[in-house]
Parts: C-alpha cells; structure tokens; sequence
C-alpha cells in the first residue's frame, strides 16, 4: 500500500516535470488553424493535387515571389530575361540551395521538375502546357523554349501548383510523395501528416533562401508549426480563445466581431482574392432581355450591402475581377453601379409596369424569378438582402437554398434565373473561366456564350506577345463581358486571420498576396 | 441454441445485399460526380472520359456494382478517388478512433442511466423521480450539436478543464463522450425505470415479499435483473445508432472517426470511401441487433428454453 502510494507520487511528480519543460518547449512553436475551405486537403504533392493548403507554400519554393501589389519578385530565380517575341524565357537560379534530402537545387532539376508536368497524370499539367521545352545553359542557368508566347508565365510560376518538387524522390515514392514523405527546399520540412487531422513541420536549419518580398531570408523564427484542420469555425474560434491555438488562417465575417471582442487576440486583414456577385441567366426568360438583366444588376446597392451585411469591412465591387488587378480598370461607364431610376426606366421600357403590391407585370404575368443561393449563414442573409433590393424596382424573387457542397451540380441544369454566389481568384483569366462559352451551366452559371466576346476570349487567353498585351485583351474582353450584364458584381471581402497577440508577433508589413511562406519567415513567437 | 444462431446469422445474408444494393445506388441518385473535384480550370472533355474511364465510372451501374460487391465480400473496399489511397487505409486510421468514442459513450450511458433509472424508480412519483425525469427529458431532447458547445463553453472556456477540440489523450475524449453519452442516458433511465416499476408489480414479487425478503434485496436482486432485459436489448440496439451519430459530435470537437471521414468524402463525392462508411456503420446496426438477440434470448429463462 504505502510503496504503490510513493510510487504513485513518484509517478505524479515526472508527469509534473515533463508538463514543465512541455512548456519550456511550447515557447518555440506555434499551432495554427487551416482555413475551413482547405479542410480535408488529401496531399502535399502540388503537380497532383488540386487542393493543397497553406503549409504547402512551407515545404516547397517557387521560380518566382509575388509582392501585395502582384508585382513579381525573385526567389529561387535570382533574375529573368523574357525574349522580344516571346518565345522564350531565360532564368537565371540560385546557388546554394538544397532539397530537404540533400540533393542539390540546379538547372537539371528545374529540367527534370519541369518534365514531371508532363509525364506526371495530374490537372495542374495546362500551367506548364506553353513550356515546349527546358534547356540547360549551365549549372544554374536555364532557357524555356516556348510553344507559343505566354505572358502569364510568371504567374504560374508563383503559384503554389508550381511548387519545385524534388524529382528523384517524386519519381521514386510514386503515390505516397506528399502523404507520408515530401522533399522540397522550402523553409520548413514534413514531420507528420494525418489526413484530415494535422500536419506538423519543423525548420529546416539550413534555408537561407527566402523570396526576396521577405525581409528574412532564413532560417525561419519558429522552429515548429502544427497545422491542425478544425471543420467547425466556432469550435476554431473556441481554441483560439482559451488558448489552445495560435492563429486562425480563417474567420468567417460571423465571427470577426467576437474575435475583436477578446483583449488577447487581434485580427489582420490582408487585401482579399474574392468577389461575391450575382450571376444572372442570359438564356432564361425574361433574362433572355438585356435591358431587363441590366435593370436587375443595376437594382443591387451595393454600398447598403458593405454596411449592413458585412459591417463595412471589405469593399464593394462594381467590376467582375478584384481591384488589385489591373485588369480590372475598365472604363467607368462598363462599372456596374446601384442605379434605381435606370433600372425602373430600363423595366418600364421592357413592358414590365409596376402592379399591384409593387410586383411588375407584363401580359397578365408577373415579373417573379428564382434566385438560388448555397446553406452558409452569411450566403442565406446575404441573400435575403439582395431579394429585398430586387423587391425595390419591382422584381419579386423567390429565394432557393442548396447544400453548399451540392449547388455546382444543380447550376449544372441550367434551370437557374439568379444566383447569389463567390468566387476566390487574383488572375484576369476568371472571366474566361466563368464565363467560356464551352463551360455552360457550371463554371458559366450565366449561360453566357456570345460571338464577340469568345473572339476578346480567344485574344486574351492565347493571343497576347507580352504582358501589356494580355492586360489590355484582358481588360478588352472584360469590360465587353460587363456590358452584356451576365451578373451584378456585389461585394470584395478581405482576407482576415486571428490570432493571439500574447503569442504571436506579426512582421510590420507583410509584402505578399495572402498569408504565406514570407509570413511566416518574419513571424516570431514571444517567449 | 446452436442452430438458432445458425439461422439468424444466416438471415444477416439477405439483409446485408439489401443494404449493400441500396447504399451503392443512393449516391449514384444525388447530382454530381467525384470527377468534378478532380478536374481543373482548362481540361478538356476527353480529359473527364479517360478519368471516368479509369474509375470504372463509365460502365452501366449494375456492373459497378457488381464489381463492388465482389471486390467487397473479399475483403477490398477498393481505393479513394479524391483521396487517391486504399479505402482500408482511411478507415483503419478512423475506425478505432470512432470505437472508443462509441464505447465509453455507451458505458457512460449504461452505468449513469441504470442507476439514475433504479433511483427513480425506488423513489416512484417523489421529487427524485421527477427531478430525475425532468432532466432525462430535458437530456434527450438537445441537438448533440448544440450540447456539444455547451458543454464546450462551460468546461473548456469558463472552467478550463478540457480542451475546446482534437484527439489527444484522455482529456480530450470527456466532452465527446458526455455530448453522446447524455442523449443514450436519458433513453437508458427511462427504460430502466419503466420495467423496474412494472416488474415490481408482477406475482413472482409479491411471493419474495411474502417470503419476508428485505424489500431493497428484492428491488436491486430481482426486479432490476428483470427490468434490465429490455435495456440490455435497448443498448445493443444503440451500437449502430451511436457510431452514426457520432457524426456532427466529431465534427464539433475535430476529431478524427468515421463521420469526420463520411462528411468530407460526402462533400467530395469520393464513392468508394462514403460507401465503405456506410457499409460500417450499417453493420454495426446489424451486428448490434444480432447482440441484442443473442444476449436477451441468454438473459430470459422464458426465450433460453424455448430455443433449447
């Protein structure tokens, strides 16, 4: 009895040790929560996935850095040279840098990474397709022989799909590169992946190679993240606030006002990558009428929506892209603005004249649509919102919900009218994504296949020599698009992250689009 | 006895195809397809038909199911098509996770539930009987969801006994098991005392008391050894149903298990995983039923003779 006793608290007394050095340790790490849209993300090989999360951009570098203003910067590309016609691109790399396995970084491997988006079966093979061929000009030069000139290139080569993979490993551990082992040169190195659960990573000790809108160039500050992936926000938020996590990579605008409320955690917006709009129908009657699907755009006020549904955080949207895209810059008569004279004129114009208890008629027929919306709390207020404006000038519409995970299926049918919906992009290439006239129904909710705007498509995509080309086919084609009303452009949201301000210390800028790799370079953890 | 079992195991075979066929073909029923969540911005339209192709999704569904069945029966759940690992994988690592939520659940529910169902009983139409009722009514009656962050806000944030969420230690496993546990309890006391109070008026009670036997004796050694035949069965029963609805208690607390998997791959229309779920937690049903025959034909005198 008595020595079970001691030893009991014998027991008792090396659990309380090992809590205490526990969190001597705890000082150097940092939990995190992954973004709920990135929940369940399979694996970390970027050629294969179409899916990857934010500890992705810790494991691997890319070609090329992009700063807040979507300028482009070196990184594992120290400089580059694009030729007069476009047709190829010269790279000239770092030296010194090394994969997590001690292979060397060179111009062979940038040879071999590049021919694994060939021969690799993946969906991310289109971002490399315009590469025809790499050449090796010496050990840390390379020239890309192009098959036709492509002025996103740099773009791809920023994005986490074109993360540099090591190509032995990738070649030798087939399906299972990226689940159990993954070998990059990035600042940080796999330690453990649970599917669904949590990653962990540890620094890798000899980075010093760090994208140059970083102001630490490595080795990174914390020596390890855990990554943990929460499905319910308000069960992230919980942790966040008794401390059993760091930072939120997350918060639904929900939850923004909560956050706020608590003295230890902060909140830090970033400029946002989304648009929320109103797709509108072109084939369905009385969509099938522009003035009628102008009217209805011009019926959405936008700034009434900013204030009261999103408590004037973000911004409102009059164009079809982000602001921070140049593409974006249109004239102003093609933005599309809350106008309730021009929308009740265009309407009365039409045929529709306003009857009784404020719903237009036409032949004996009243003016009601659907207007279909996916189950997220903020989409079904959002929404409501938006049928209350249509109500303004007359417009009756009777509201539908889906299962957010279902709706892409049901614009499928092409039964829609309205839609209230978002997207998450920083490319001009999204209006051919959503709005290419081979892809009806969904991405193209709106149905939209017009002559003359696949011909601005066509130059915009493929057939621009250089980069102020594609801008202005791009910006060509977007504002010819704004023009025939295909959707009301309604609101831009910030990206906004929490965090504990007693644990975590953020850099004074961040120079980058999103909360990446260069944040997490310069991010400390206070002792 | 032996041949009992033998027959109802072998009635388990229809049940099981019936099961199977209808798990196969209700997802083939909702809209959408795993291929959408593969295929990105640009592929072409051959793209989507060699991908079909390789998934066997193109051929006539009675052949894919054919094919499922077989492969099923022996053993192979076939590999995830978002998820791109063997189906047994992905269940092996959640599996064990959901059973021990599961289990204590059901003991929590068991012990807690029989005593608070004995004690209301012995104190029938008293204020313990009714306080506890009221409170089993009050137990049964909240969405686990919701419980779930109470219970969360109470003993996580204000009290901060637990943590909020995950999977590590015994600590973390409290709240889950509380959250599913109190909703079986309160079917558990109900039961409980229900049959305790109507075994205390059957003629074998009235001879104990006649014999002079303490009336405790009597309410703990034979009337609860009566009334439980029913709770035991109750409680079998429940083993499939607590597995399921452990679903959205997982996905509150983020841990990992069979509903965390069956919601993601729902939303990523990964076939072959939500059918493997389903195949599991239907039979857990079925095998919970089997248990719940097996022990109430063992624990009635009345059923062990009639099969003897």
């Amino acid at each position: 009895m008595t020595f079970s006793f001691r030893k009991s608290l014998l027991a008792a007394s090396v659990s309380l040790a090992a809590l205490i050095s526990a969190q001597a340790v705890t000082a150097q790490e940092a939990v995190f929560v992954i973004g709920t849209s990135e929940v369940g993300a399979p694996t970390y090989n970027p050629i294969k996935a179409t899916m990857l999360n934010t500890a992705t951009g810790l494991l691997f570098d890319r070609l090329v850095s992009q700063a807040a203003d979507l300028s482009y910067h070196p990184w594992l590309a120290e400089s580059w040279e694009e030729a007069a016609d476009g047709m190829s691109w010269t790279f000239k790399l770092k030296q010194g840098v090394t994969f997590h396995n001690g292979e060397p970084f060179n111009a062979e491997t940038v040879k071999a990474w590049l021919e694994l988006f060939k021969t690799t079966e993946g969906e991310n093979t289109y971002m490399a397709e315009a590469i025809a061929s790499v050449e090796v000009v010496d050990e840390h030069t390379v020239k890309f022989v192009m098959s036709r000139p492509e002025p996103n290139l740099l773009y791809n080569l920023s994005s986490t799909f074109m993360s540099v993979v090591e190509p032995k490993s990738f070649a030798a551990l087939g399906d299972n590169y990226g689940v159990t082992e993954v070998y990059g040169t990035g600042p940080f190195k796999l330690e453990s992946f649970a599917i669904g659960q949590e990653t962990v990573l540890v620094r890798n000790e000899d980075y010093k190679w760090g994208p140059a809108v970083a102001a630490n160039a490595g080795p990174a500050k914390v020596e390890r993240l855990t990554f943990r992936e929460i499905p319910e926000d308000s069960t992230a938020f919980l942790e966040l606030k008794t401390g059993g996590v760091d930072f939120l990579l997350s918060v639904p605008a929900d939850l923004m006002g909560e956050v706020q409320k608590e003295a230890n955690l902060a909140v830090l917006t970033m400029a946002g990558q989304d648009v929320w709009y109103m797709p509108i129908n072109v084939t369905k009657a009385p969509f099938d009428d522009i003035r009628v699907r102008e009217a209805a755009a011009k019926a959405i006020n936008q700034e009434e929506i900013l204030a009261s549904v999103f408590g004037g955080v973000g911004a409102v949207a009059d164009t079809f892209l982000i602001s921070a895209l140049p593409e974006s810059k249109v004239s102003d008569s093609a933005r599309i603005k809350f106008d309730p004279a021009r929308a009740n004129a265009l309407l009365d114009e039409a045929g529709w004249a306003m009857g009784e208890g404020g719903v237009r008629m036409k032949d004996g027929q009243p003016l009601k649509v659907t207007l279909w919306t996916q189950s997220d709390s903020i989409f079904r207020r959002l929404t409501e919102v938006v049928q209350a404006q249509l109500k303004a000038v007359g417009i009756e519409a009777e509201i539908t919900t889906f299962d957010s995970s279902m709706i892409r299926d049901q614009y499928k049918t092409g039964e829609q009218q309205l839609a209230v919906r978002s997207y998450n992009w920083d490319n001009a290439d999204i209006v051919d994504w959503f709005f290419g006239g081979d892809r009806l129904g969904y991405p193209n909710v709106s149905m939209f296949n017009d002559p003359k705007a696949e011909e601005l498509r066509a130059a915009a995509m493929t057939g621009a020599r250089n980069m102020d080309e594609r801008v202005a086919n791009f910006t060509a084609y977007h504002e010819y698009v704004l023009t025939q009303f295909p959707m009301a452009p309604i609101y831009q949201p910030v990206q906004a992250y929490a965090y504990n301000a007693e644990r975590i210390a953020l850099p004074q800028t961040i120079n980058a689009p999103t909360f990446g790799p260069a944040a997490f370079l310069d991010l400390e953890v206070k002792e | 006895m032996l041949s009992w079992l033998i027959k109802r195991l072998l009635m388990l075979v229809p049940v099981f195809l019936a099961v199977s066929v209808v798990i196969f073909s209700i997802l083939h029923f909702i809209p959408g397809d795993p291929i959408d969540n593969l295929l990105k911005v640009g592929s072409s339209p051959e793209a989507r038909a060699e991908m079909e192709a390789r998934y066997g999704l193109d051929r006539p569904l009675p052949v894919q199911y054919g094919l499922w069945l077989g492969n099923v029966v022996q053993g192979d759940l076939g590999t995830a098509i978002v998820a791109r690992r063997p189906v047994a994988d992905l269940i092996a690592q959640a599996l064990p996770h959901s059973l021990r939520l599961g289990g204590l659940a059901l003991l929590f529910s068991t012990v807690v539930g029989v005593t608070l169902g004995v004690v209301a009983a012995l104190n029938r139409d008293r204020w313990p009987d009714r306080a506890i009722m009221g409170g089993v009514l009050v137990g049964s009656t909240m969405p686990s969801f919701w419980l779930g962050l109470i219970l969360i806000l109470i003993f996580s944030v204000s009290l901060g006994w637990f943590p909020v969420s995950g999977a590590r230690g015994w600590n973390s496993l409290v709240l889950p098991v509380l959250t599913i546990g109190l909703g079986g309890t309160a079917l558990v006391a109900r039961i409980t005392r229900v049959s305790m109070i109507e075994a205390a008026g059957r003629d074998f009670v009235t001879l104990l008391h006649a014999k002079g036997l303490s009336p405790l004796r009597i309410q703990l050694r034979h009337v609860l050894r009566h009334a439980l035949i029913p709770v035991v069965t109750i409680l079998a029963l429940r083993i499939g149903w607590i597995l399921g609805g452990a679903v959205t208690v997982e996905v509150v607390f983020a841990r990992p298990g069979l509903g965390t998997l069956l919601i993601k791959s729902l939303s990523q229309h990964d076939y072959p995983v939500v059918q493997a779920c389903l195949l599991m937690l239907a039979m857990a049903v079925m095998l919970g039923t089997l248990l719940g025959d097996i022990l109430q034909a063992l624990m009635d005198p009345r059923v062990r003779a009639a099969l003897t």
